[in-house]
Order: C-alpha cells, then sequence, then structure tokens
C-alpha cells in the first residue's frame, strides 16, 4: 500500500501527506515488482557513462561531496576529529562501516569503498547486483585481498535481520521508488548505530520537478528512460523531516544543523554538470535534493 | 564473486596513471599531481620519456649563451608554476620580463602596442609584465628538480613506448622497449605532435601543414640598457611579412631569441648561408620596405639556386643599396646598416619601435621547424581508447606566433590534474570518462580559441586574395584581427583563476525556478510553453554533447 496520497498536479503545492508507519512493521516488503523489472531490463545500461544513467554519474560526485562535507561538519562541530587531513587525502571514510542501500550498478558505491569504507552494498534486483560485482571485479583496488566492497542480493527489511549495524546508511534515488515509503525509512534507521548518518538522495514532488525530470528529461530530451519516476511517489523534504520529528522522535521542532538537513543538488544543462546548492539557498530543494538526518547517541 | 579474467601476465606492473612524455606538458603534469596531497598518498604515478632526462637534468647556462628554445611564459602560467613550486627553481636571472609589445604589420605599417600596465584595469593587483622569457631548459630542469622531491612518481627515461594495447578489463597496457609492460588506470598523452597514445586512442585530429618553417636562433645585438633615453631590453617585436611574422624576443641587454616564420625554401637557405646573411636579414626584416625585402629574399633563393649563394658582404651591400633608393639616412633607427660603434649614447629617434641592431647570432642556434594547425578532436578517449587523456602538444600544435604553444600545454596540465583531484577527493575512477570530463570542457574551447585567431592571422598574411590584400595595405583587416588576439594575450597574460560561476549557475537556476513557479499556475499553457522552450535546451544539450 503506498503510504503517500496520490495527487494530482493541481493540488500537489497545497498537500503535504505526512509519513506514517503502517502498525505492521517489516511483514510487508517495500519492493515494489515492476520498479524492480524496470530496473532490471536497464541494468546492462548501468556503466555506459554517456547513456541512460549519464546524469546520475554526472550526479555521483556531488553527492559524495555531501555527505564528506557533512560528515565533516559534525566531526569538527563535535571535535571528534583527530586531524581533517583525512578530508585531504582520499580516504575520508577510512574506517567507517557503511551500507548503500538501493546500490544499483555501484556507482556510490564504489565511491565508498575508494575513500576506505568498509562497504556493503545491497539490491532488491539481482541482475544489478550482477551488474556492479562484475563491474567491480575489473578494478585491481576493488577486488584484492585488501578491497573493501561487498555486493549482496537483498533488502534492508532482510538485512535488519541481522546484527550488523552501520556508522552511515546511503540511499540513493531510492526512497522515490519503493511502495512503502515509511516501512523503508524505518528499516534504514534501524540498521544505523546510535549516532549514525543517515544519506538520501530523491526527487521533491513540485511543479519544477514534474517539469525537469518527468517533462524534460523523460519525455522531451529522452535522456531517462520513460516510466522512471512517477510523480505521486516523489517525496517533499518538509515531510522527510516531519517523519523524522513526529514518527522517528529524533529531534523536535525545527532540526538543528547537527540533527537534519536538506539540500538541493541542481543540474546545469549548459553544463551537463550537477552543482550542489548553498544551505540557504531558496526552491533548490523544490526538484533532487540530498536529505541528512541523524540518529540521536 | 565474478572474476575478470585479464590478459596480462605475471610481469605486469599496475600504476594509476602512466605519462608518457617528459616534456614540458608532461613534466608540469606530473608535478601538479605531485602538489597535490590527495593524489600524492593516493595514487601511484609514473612518467615514460624516450629520451635522455640526465641532459636536462644537469643542464647549466652560461652567462650571455642562450639556448634556442625559448619560450614566453604568461603571468597565468607562472601562477601555476608558482602553486606547484616549481617556478622557485626556475633560474630568475636567466629570465626576462615582456613589459611590452609592438607588433606592426609589413605592408600597411599600421601598428598596435601594448603594455603590462594595461593590464592593471582588468586585475585587481598592478601588473608590471605581461609574461617572462625562458629558456625551455630552465623551465623542464626545474620541473625535473621538483619531480626530485616526490619520489611517488617514477621516472623511467631513456625508455621507448612501444606499443599499447587495451586489456579484457578495459584498462590501457604499455609495452615498453625495455620488455617491460605497465598497465595503467589512466594513460596521459604528453608525448608530442606525432602522439602515440592519441592514435592508441583512435582520436583523429584537424588540421594542416603550413608550408611555413619557424626559424629559431639566438642573436647577440646591441646592448640595450636603461638609460635617460632608453629603456630596458624587455619589449617583444613582431612584425607580420607576407611570408609570415618574424619575431624578436629579449633575454638579456645583449641577447634576445628569434622566431621567424617563412617559407620552407627561405628558411632553408637562410640556414645554409654564413650566419652573417642570416644576421642581416634579420635587422632588413624589420626594417626594410616589404617590396625590397621581397627582392632581397628572391636574390639570396636565385643565388643558392644558381651554386653561388650570397656572401655577407654582398647583402649587405645590396640591403645599403636599397635604404638609400627608399631615402632611408643611415644613421636612422630604421637602416640596418647604422654605424654600429657610433650607437652608444643617445640612440636615433624610434630606436623604440624596433629592436636593436642584431650583430651576430649565437653559435649552433640557428635552426628550424616546421609551423603546423593540429587540434584532436577530443582530449579523452572512448571505447576501445577509453581511459586516455591527451595535453599538450599531443592535443594541439599551435602557430607559435602568438607565443602560447608552452603555455596553453602548461594550462591543460594544470586542469588536468585539478580534475584528477577532485575524483580522488570524490572516490572517483580517475580513468573514468565521468571524472575525466571536466578537463576537456574546461580547456577544448579555450585552446580553440587561441588556435583559431592565430590560423586566422596567419592566414590573413599568406593572402592574395584582392580584397584581403587591399585590407591589409590600409591595415584595416590588420587591426581587426590583431586586436581579438590582444584580447586573448592580455586574458592569458593577466588570467586569474576564474572558477567562480557558482554564484552565476545559481542565480540562472532561480530565474529557472521562478519560470517554472510561474507556469505552473496554468499547467496547460506552461505545458505548450515548455514544449517549445524544450526544443531549445535540446540543443543546448547537443551543443554541449559536442564540446565532449
Ligand atoms: C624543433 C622545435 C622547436 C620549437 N621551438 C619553439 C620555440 O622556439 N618557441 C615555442 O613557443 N615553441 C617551440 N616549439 C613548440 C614547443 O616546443 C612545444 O609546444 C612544446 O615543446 C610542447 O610540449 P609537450 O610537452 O606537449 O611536447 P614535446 O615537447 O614534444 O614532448 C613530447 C615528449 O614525448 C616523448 N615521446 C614521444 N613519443 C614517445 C614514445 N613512444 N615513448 C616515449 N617517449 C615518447 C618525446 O621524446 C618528447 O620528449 C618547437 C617545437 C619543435 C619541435
Amino acid at each position: 500500500m503506498n503510504l503517500l496520497l496520490s495527487t494530482s498536479l493541481k493540488c500537489s503545492r497545497h498537500i503535504r501527506p505526512s509519513l506514517r508507519c503502517s502498525a505492521t512493521r517489516y511483514l510487508q516488503t517495500t519492493i515494489n515488482k515492476d520498479e524492480i523489472n524496470h530496473f532490471s531490463k536497464l541494468s546492462s545500461h548501468w556503466w555506459d557513462e554517456k547513456g541512460e544513467f549519464g546524469l546520475l554519474h554526472r550526479m555521483n560526485p556531488v553527492r559524495v561531496q555531501y555527505i564528506l562535507e557533512k560528515l565533516q561538519e559534525v566531526e569538527e562541530a563535535e571535535n571528534t576529529v583527530s586531524s581533517s587531513s583525512k578530508y585531504l587525502n582520499g580516504r575520508a571514510l577510512s574506517g567507517l562501516d557503511v551500507v548503500d542501500v538501493g546500490c544499483g550498478g555501484g556507482l556510490l558505491s564504489e565511491a565508498l569503498a575508494r575513500l576506505g569504507a568498509n562497504t556493503l552494498a545491497i539490491d532488491a534486483s539481482e541482475s544489478n547486483i550482477t551488474i556492479a560485482s562484475l563491474h567491480a571485479s575489473k578494478d585491481p583496488l576493488l577486488t584484492g585481498p585488501n578491497a573493501k566492497l561487498e555486493y549482496r542480493h537483498t533488502s534492508s527489511e532482510e538485512l535488519i535481520k541481522e546484527s550488523r549495524r552501520f556508522d552511515v546508511v546511503c540511499s540513493m534515488e531510492v526512497l522515490e521508488h519503493v511502495d512503502n515509503p515509511a516501512l523503508f525509512l524505518h528499516s534504514c534507521c534501524d540498521l544505523l548505530k546510535p549516532g549514525g548518518h543517515l544519506f538520501m538522495s530523491t526527487v521533491a514532488r513540485t511543479p519544477l520537478s514534474y517539469f525537469l525530470t518527468i517533462f524534460m528529461a523523460e519525455q522531451v530530451l529522452r535522456k531517462v528512460t520513460p516510466g522512471t519516476h512517477h510523480y505521486d511517489k516523489f517525496v517533499n523534504s518538509e515531510e522527510l523531516v516531519n517523519f523524522f520529528h513526529e514518527e522517528m522522535g529524533w529531534f523536535t521542532g525545527v532540526p538543528g544543523r547537527l540533527q537534519a538537513e536538506s539540500r538541493g543538488i541542481i543540474y546545469l544543462p549548459w553544463k551537463d554538470e550537477w552543482i550542489l546548492a548553498g544551505r540557504n539557498d531558496p526552491f533548490t530543494t523544490e526538484c533532487n535534493y540530498m536529505f541528512w538526518a541523524r540518529k540521536p547517541l | 564473486m565474478l572474476r575478470f579474467l585479464t590478459t596480462s601476465g605475471d610481469n605486469t606492473e599496475s600504476v594509476d596513471i602512466a605519462i608518457v612524455g617528459g616534456g614540458p606538458a608532461g613534466l608540469a603534469l606530473a608535478c601538479a599531481l605531485s602538489s597535490s596531497q590527495a593524489i600524492r598518498e593516493s595514487l601511484k604515478i609514473t612518467l615514460i620519456e624516450g629520451g635522455d632526462l640526465s641532459k636536462v637534468r644537469t643542464w647549466q647556462g652560461h652567462g650571455d649563451i642562450y639556448s634556442n628554445r625559448v619560450s614566453s611564459i604568461t603571468n597565468a602560467s607562472r601562477q601555476f608554476l608558482e602553486d606547484i613550486n616549481v617556478w622557485e627553481k626556475v633560474e630568475s636571472e636567466r629570465t626576462t620580463p615582456i613589459e611590452e609589445m609592438q607588433v606592426w604589420d609589413g605592408i600597411s605599417d599600421a601598428r598596435i602596442v601594448f603594455a603590462a600596465n594595461e593590464l592593471s584595469s582588468v586585475s585587481s593587483q598592478p601588473i608590471q609584465e605581461m609574461a617572462r622569457l625562458t629558456e625551455n631548459l630552465n623551465l623542464q630542469r626545474a620541473l625535473l628538480q621538483c619531480l626530485e622531491a616526490y619520489p611517488g612518481v617514477s621516472l623511467l627515461d631513456k625508455t621507448k613506448v612501444d606499443a599499447i594495447n587495451q586489456m579484457d578489463n578495459g584498462w590501457p597496457v604499455l609495452s615498453l622497449a625495455n620488455g617491460r609492460k605497465i598497465q595503467t588506470r589512466l594513460l596521459v598523452g604528453a608525448d608530442g605532435f606525432n602522439s602515440p597514445v592519441r592514435s592508441f586512442a583512435n582520436i583523429s585530429s584537424f588540421g594542416w601543414s603550413y608550408d611555413t618553417q619557424a626559424i629559431v636562433a639566438t642573436l647577440s645585438h646591441i646592448p640595450r640598457i636603461t638609460t635617460e633615453y632608453q629603456g630596458p631590453n624587455t619589449t617583444a617585436y613582431q612584425r607580420f611579412l607576407k611570408t609570415g611574422p618574424i619575431a624578436f624576443l629579449p633575454l638579456s641587454p645583449t641577447a634576445s631569441s628569434l622566431v621567424w616564420s617563412t617559407t620552407p625554401s627561405l628558411a632553408k637557405v637562410l640556414l645554409q648561408s654564413e650566419t652573417g646573411v642570416l644576421a642581416a636579414m634579420i635587422n632588413a626584416a624589420f626594417r626594410l620596405p616589404y617590396i625590397s625585402l621581397d627582392y632581397l629574399q628572391d636574390a639570396i633563393l636565385q643565388s643558392h639556386s644558381q651554386g653561388t649563394p650570397l656572401t655577407t658582404p654582398a647583402i649587405l651591400d645590396e640591403i645599403r643599396w636599397r635604404e638609400k633608393s627608399h631615402g632611408i639616412d643611415i644613421q636612422s633607427a630604421h637602416s640596418s646598416c647604422q654605424p654600429v660603434d657610433e650607437l652608444v649614447g643617445i640612440p636615433p629617434a624610434e630606436a623604440d619601435l624596433l629592436p636593436p641592431l642584431v650583430l651576430s647570432i649565437q653559435e649552433g642556434t640557428a635552426a628550424s621547424f616546421p609551423v603546423r594547425f593540429n587540434h584532436a578532436e577530443a582530449y579523452i578517449g572512448e571505447g576501445e581508447g577509453a581511459r586516455t587523456a591527451l595535453l599538450g602538444d599531443a592535443a594541439h600544435t599551435v602557430h607559435p606566433l602568438a607565443g602560447q604553444g608552452l603555455n596553453l600545454g602548461l594550462a591543460d596540465a594544470q586542469s588536468l590534474a585539478r580534475c584528477i583531484e577532485t575524483a580522488v577527493l570524490r572516490g572517483g575512477d580517475i580513468g573514468s570518462y565521468t571524472a575525466l570530463m571536466p578537463y576537456p570542457q574546461e580547456r577544448y574551447f579555450e585552446n580553440h580559441k587561441i588556435m583559431a585567431v592565430t590560423d586566422k592571422l596567419h592566414k590573413i598574411y599568406r593572402s592574395d586574395l584582392g580584397p584581403v590584400v587591399w585590407a591589409r595595405t590600409v591595415g584595416v583587416e590588420v587591426l581587426n584581427e590583431l586586436l581579438p588576439l590582444k584580447a586573448a594575450m592580455m586574458f592569458q597574460a593577466g588570467a586569474q583563476s576564474t572558477n567562480n560561476h557558482f554564484s552565476k549557475d545559481m542565480s540562472a537556476f532561480k530565474l529557472l525556478t521562478l519560470g517554472v513557479e510561474f507556469a505552473s499556475s496554468g499547467m496547460d499553457l506552461a505545458k505548450s510553453l515548455l514544449k517549445n522552450l524544450g526544443g531549445a535546451a535540446n540543443s543546448v544539450f547537443q551543443y554541449s554533447n559536442k564540446l565532449k
């Protein structure tokens, strides 16, 4: 069941369906069969950097940039960082346990592993995992005895049954594709150690996002296969903030800088490049955005 | 877990970056990469050069004797070299600032002058010089010294790359002349005009040979020292002749460097002549009216074809006679035959419009090289040539008239190194298309602009078309073309880092947002409107795709 009320284009600006959790946690799965089939078909194209997933390839460095900036900001605010030099030597995530939920072809997972994270990357599509493993196997850095990257065909709901917990949970462009976002979010939160970081990227449900991701990207420019996005599944950043406030109780009122944050990621067609918007730039979370929240200690 | 089979045997070494070519571009890239902590601590780099680098390492300049391969280093290039701690190792006593440039047309005498202080208007700080002339060896030695401080880069010189292939995992593998094999995550071609890396990557290049040779030589001339009456030897002179431009680049009060682009046949006979003939012809080429210069050049060619080359006294006689018929006073600055002993004290009027009189050519410095226009169609390889990047002359060969060849290569090195560093800091695969794409985006069009201006200038001068020739005689066309050249050179010279496009991009995004907010109030209207917009945006996409 989709907890997000299906909304028409017209009223989308005015109705903010809240994310609430169904009572029977984890009895149902959040995986949508049609979505999985759709991506399985595409998975051979995952690593064609100029093809279908070109935009995602281009977005990846910006996602990583945000993850690193936020981790550094928190560490510095809490003075837990021994030296900030690890952010200058290309091993910024060394020693951290990270899970990439919905890893797709492994775009983010490979980057996390290169940065030194002990990376577990999971996906509900078996063919994605095959593609991702095959790709990683071509790179000696990711396959050698010191490799830090492991792929598994499983879901966050399954993984939660194991005892392993993580310093960082990443889930990129997944939330807008799952059937039960609240349940999905719960599973991600449960995978975190206390004080762990949840990073997501997703798409807001606004006229702008309709225009850019569905109308332009899918229909006009055909940069993205039509049917990739479903407008009514898009989630606004206020809805996420509400969820973590009301449902998870991670903070009260407006979250502080060290509790939760949304930051826009903006595509510049004239440069074919993404940039991370400034913290307080208006409108920037109206389309693609990163969301971060920290599980209380 | 799936295992990927590679063809590499056990003796294949593996590196992250292999740079082929230890010329200025390759060495500068290696230094720039090493100056980044992230790269130093995470990547293994090898540079392979066919030639013997110990000759460069042990090179010593001697007093007023200068090498004939000299380059002007723009302020932007110098800033880059300072940032990577190379400039401090360049022997500064052997470099000379260019504070002014005098450029004029051999037919109309239309002239533009640009001085370093004009740059101050485009820069935040006052600018004293627009470029600095440096022997290539002085720079290359500094680059090598700099690399010695970074043991992370292994230098293999006297080692030729014999073959390059692609392995099953998509990585290039180099076969070296000494039997070693090296597989690399990223292969960089800094291997000059005939770039083997470019051939491997199957990147075609477009261009043409200009049917022009550039004569280079180190000139000894009458001293130009700062006095009450004249400034120091810090002005570069360039006169555009129909056969190509002749340039005079100051090195010291009594020595300067020559770059004279001319027909291959004339270059050949001038280099075969007594050096006195070459010296006399250089003086004349800066001074004589074009018609007489043309006559002299023909006379030299003819005398050679008849097997009785003109001697120095004969050519001087000829010049004297020609000057007389043009009414040029032998005491004036416009004479190539000024009595040298009297050239102390007060210089003649307009002496600053011309380079000091050349007395002789330094021994063994007269040489020539072919001038070409050549631009690779891409700077990064794809498909079977994936994981490759080109820079320097491997990517572009440019006419020497704007003195930009080396500077373009240094700017490439700076940009590529920055691009690789960003990829490392973000966990990217430095050989991937995504990681490398910002490099051509930053450099391709920049290089093309400068190359196009120099190419057009060259062609205007070599043109026999009626209107072009007419426009030249009155100087119109020349000024029209020299001004963009000036702008390009001034910009290069004064360029500061221009990375702050962020706020511009943000405001463009805000406009888009507001537009869509507005349009969404009437979605149907918006849809039809946006359909048209979509067309426009599509062409933007196609355009930007082309650039890659
Ligand atoms: C004779 C000559 C004179 C010039 N004079 C001037 C001048 O006076 N002023 C000026 O501005 N410009 C001049 N130029 C142009 C200028 O030298 C170039 O723009 C500049 O050197 C380009 O630097 P680069 O590092 O890109 O290439 P290069 O300097 O050409 O370096 C390429 C290097 O790659 C190496 N290499 C190539 N193939 C292999 C292989 N298979 N294995 C191993 N190593 C290999 C070569 O040995 C060489 O050292 C001249 C060029 C030439 C050829």
